[in-house]
């Protein structure tokens, strides 16, 4: 009979003391493995935060946010100044335009003509123009041949009755649909600096260069019948489009992109942009970079802001994977005493066993081992059982760690979201009275869904985090059952056997 | 060959200190089967402990082959104890969850005896102190107080151990099996040349030893053998 063998025995000499030790084991063990899932999906969703848009900052005009406000459009030197900031890895610019269609846009002009009425633009440009409102320099109005996929519905109609009050007067509005944002992109990134989710065909190559190809939301190519090869214009200019995406919402995908000179050239503003986009190296630098970005390009120029939704999101989930790495090390460390204790006192229980080894010639090394052996076999029954336990109780542990965990947070970020298909332009309203940085969504669209974060946490037990987790177990009561057996050294057989 | 030169081994107990050898001095030749007889508490145990290392002396030495175990380290030690010495101990000290055979493995074991080997020599060892076959699986904690003091010899025999220290080896067996075992030892010392030191309280294996002491409050003399008293008075 082997040292193994003999352990494996020994483990089972008191099988009810042994269901008792592997039950205490299980429920420590099944509590640390849980932690440790809990964790390492925390970690996950915390690093796919950071890798995509927790080291983005964003850059607006002074004084312009959506379509309220005013101040100096953002131009490519600065862009340039804010590249040369240290931790900055990336700058990309973007313009924005609001297209209108063509046909509808005529026809309210006539409307407009026969009221007599102008909507409140100085420069005249008619309904929806937008660029005369206060403050107004930054979205560009211009006409197409696609339709709209958002259809005004009740919150188009209030804002277009909204502007109706300050923009016309006296003849009932026509009904309209949504404009649909245009917007000039540096990189193969959205307004937000995340990557685009192209779903068909290619990107647009070359984005420093004009372009007539465009990538198409998959619901404005749909209500418009195009695909990938197919055309239409922007003020009469023919676009193909080169590919569709998928921005994950109705407004998002109300949307197209073509290259930023292509949108500089369209809205007869060579240089200018409408907002950057400010990737920084690494999350611990974002607060630091914000601030250099903010003083190189001036105060009175320029807002630089952070996503402030996630950056709450990604600390709440920092805490939850601090909380659950602690509870991991706790119930590790709990199995480990648990296994110091019980070996401890098996050793005492064997003590004149140890010395009968030790009598016919057993080396301190072989008896120690067989502790160790014994001690590491009570673990493996509780890791099996703590595993299956494990298996079950992680996503709700996870669950329970986060929504207790994040409730303040969740609460104080819902509802800065807008909902979709209104976020951004207020829709449909003829006279708007500002520019600003017309993004879809605006500031707070891509981070309004935070709360939503926090509950896409999926905490599986995965085969990987499990083994590592039970690699741990083991480590640690490979510890807890050394102690024990190095006090088997130290047994004399005499004392021992001298009861004899 | 063993010689015993001056061995002391004390203890305290409370403000007294016992003294249960006292001054041992003697030789015993490599084949020799010795017996020691003493009453009960006269330091026959503590005696044996002392010659196989399972205990230090407060003075004095055993010198086995010309090695004193004085001042062997404590691992040189346990390699004399699994190489060198078999025990027998009076209550037997067998491991209660392991079959009989096993038990007799685990000297082996400790030895680096190969699994094949050493379950066919303890399969023999079984066979020669008469442990009936079907019983060589079964646990220690199912056999009689005689078969268990039959496992203990086999155990004690394992690594054909040049000196066998055995207490009261007959004390739980029968007439007949009694008289087997005392046959089986007096063939080892004998045919395989091993020395034998048997702690006895049976005057019957006392007799049929070669030299035979009395250990009395500490203090060991040596009888003239029964055998050697007969030779003497024919001469």
């Amino acid at each position: 009979m082997s040292v193994l063998a003999r352990s494996i025995g020994n483990a089972f000499r008191n099988k009810v003391r042994t269901g008792a030790v592997v039950a205490v084991l299980a429920v420590a063990i099944g509590l640390a493995l849980s932690m440790l899932v809990a964790n390492q999906a925390v970690a996950a969703k915390v690093a796919e935060l950071n890798a995509s848009v927790g080291t983005v900052l964003t850059v607006n005009p002074a004084g312009g946010q959506g379509f309220e406000g005013g101040g100096e459009p953002l131009t490519a030197e600065q862009a340039a100044t804010a590249a040369t900031v240290p931790n900055v890895t990336s700058v990309v610019g973007t313009k924005a335009l609001r297209l209108r269609n063509a046909t509808e846009t005529a026809a309210q002009a006539a409307a407009q003509s026969a009221a007599g009425t102008q909507a409140g633009g100085t420069q005249g440009t008619g309904p929806g123009g937008g660029q005369g409102g206060p403050g107004g320099q930054n979205t560009t109005t211009l006409t197409t041949s696609l339709t709209a996929a958002v259809d005004a519905g009740t919150l188009g109609g209030r804002n277009q009755a909204a502007e109706g009050t300050t923009g016309s007067t006296g003849a009932t509005q026509p009904v309209r649909s949504l404009p649909i944002t245009a917007t000039g992109i540096g990189a193969e990134v959205d307004s937000t600096g995340k990557a685009l989710s192209i779903t068909e065909g290619s990107g647009l190559g070359d984005y420093s260069a004009e372009s007539t190809n465009a990538l198409l939301g998959t619901t404005l190519a749909e209500k418009n019948g195009l695909k990938v090869g197919s055309t239409f214009t922007i003020n009469d200019k023919t676009y193909t489009v080169a590919g569709l995406f998928d921005a994950g919402t109705t407004f998002g995908n109300n949307a197209l992109y073509v290259t930023l000179p292509s949108a500089q050239t369209l809205a007869a503003l060579p240089g200018e942009l409408s907002t950057m986009i400010v990737t920084v190296d690494t999350l611990e630098n974002v607060d630091s970079t914000k601030t250099a970005v903010q003083a190189a390009l001036g105060t009175d120029k320029a807002d630089v802001t952070q996503g402030q939704n996630l950056e709450t999101a990604v600390s709440s989930l920092d805490s939850v994977k601090n909380i659950s790495f602690i509870a991991f090390v706790a119930a590790l460390g709990t199995a480990g005493l648990i296994i110091l204790l019980i070996m401890v006192m098996l050793v005492r229980e064997r003590r004149r066993e140890i010395g009968v080894l030790k009598a016919i010639g057993a080396p301190n090394r072989t008896i120690g081992l067989q502790f160790v052996l014994e001690a590491l076999v009570l673990v493996a029954l509780g890791s099996v059982v703590g595993a299956a336990v494990a298996s079950f109780a992680s996503g709700g542990i996870a669950s329970a760690l986060i929504s207790s965990n994040t409730s303040t947070t969740t609460a104080a970020t819902t509802g800065r979201g807008m909902p979709g298909g209104a976020a951004g332009f207020p829709g449909g309203g003829a006279g708007f009275p500002g520019g600003g940085a017309g993004f879809p969504g605006g500031q707070n669209g891509p981070f309004g869904g935070a709360s939503q974060l926090l509950t896409t946490v999926t905490a599986s037990a995965s085969p990987g985090v499990i083994a590592a987790g039970i690699a741990a177990v083991f480590g640690v009561a490979i510890i807890g059952a050394l102690v024990p057996a190095l006090l088997t050294a130290r047994i004399r057989p005499i004392e021992v056997l001298r009861g004899e | 060959m063993i010689q015993v030169k001056n061995l002391v081994r004390t203890f305290k107990s409370g403000d007294r200190t016992i003294k249960p050898v006292n001054d041992v001095s003697f030789e015993l030749e490599q084949g020799t089967l010795a017996s020691i007889v003493g009453k009960s508490g006269s330091g026959k145990s503590t005696l044996l402990s002392l010659l196989g290392a399972l205990d230090k002396p407060t003075s004095g030495d055993v010198v086995v082959n010309g090695v004193s175990l004085a001042s062997m380290p404590d691992g040189k030690l346990t390699e004399y104890r699994r190489r060198d010495i078999g025990f027998v101990f009076q209550q037997f000290n067998l491991i209660p969850n392991l079959s009989a055979v096993d038990n007799v493995m685990l000297p082996m074991e400790f030895a680096g005896v190969r699994k094949s080997v050493r379950l066919a020599r303890a399969k023999e060892l079984l066979e020669q102190v008469q442990l009936d076959p079907e019983k060589h699986v079964r646990r220690i904690n199912r056999l009689s107080g005689g078969e268990q003091q039959r496992v203990a010899i086999a155990r004690a025999l394992a690594n054909e151990p040049k000196l066998i220290l055995a207490d009261e080896p007959t004390g739980n067996l029968d007439e007949q099996t009694g008289e087997h075992i005392i046959e089986l030892l007096s063939s080892l010392s004998r045919d395989h040349n091993t020395t034998i030191l048997v702690v006895t309280h049976d005057r019957q294996l006392a007799n049929k030893t070669d030299r035979r002491f009395r250990l009395q409050q500490g203090r060991l003399t040596e009888e003239p053998a029964r055998a050697r008293v007969a030779a003497a008075a024919t001469a």
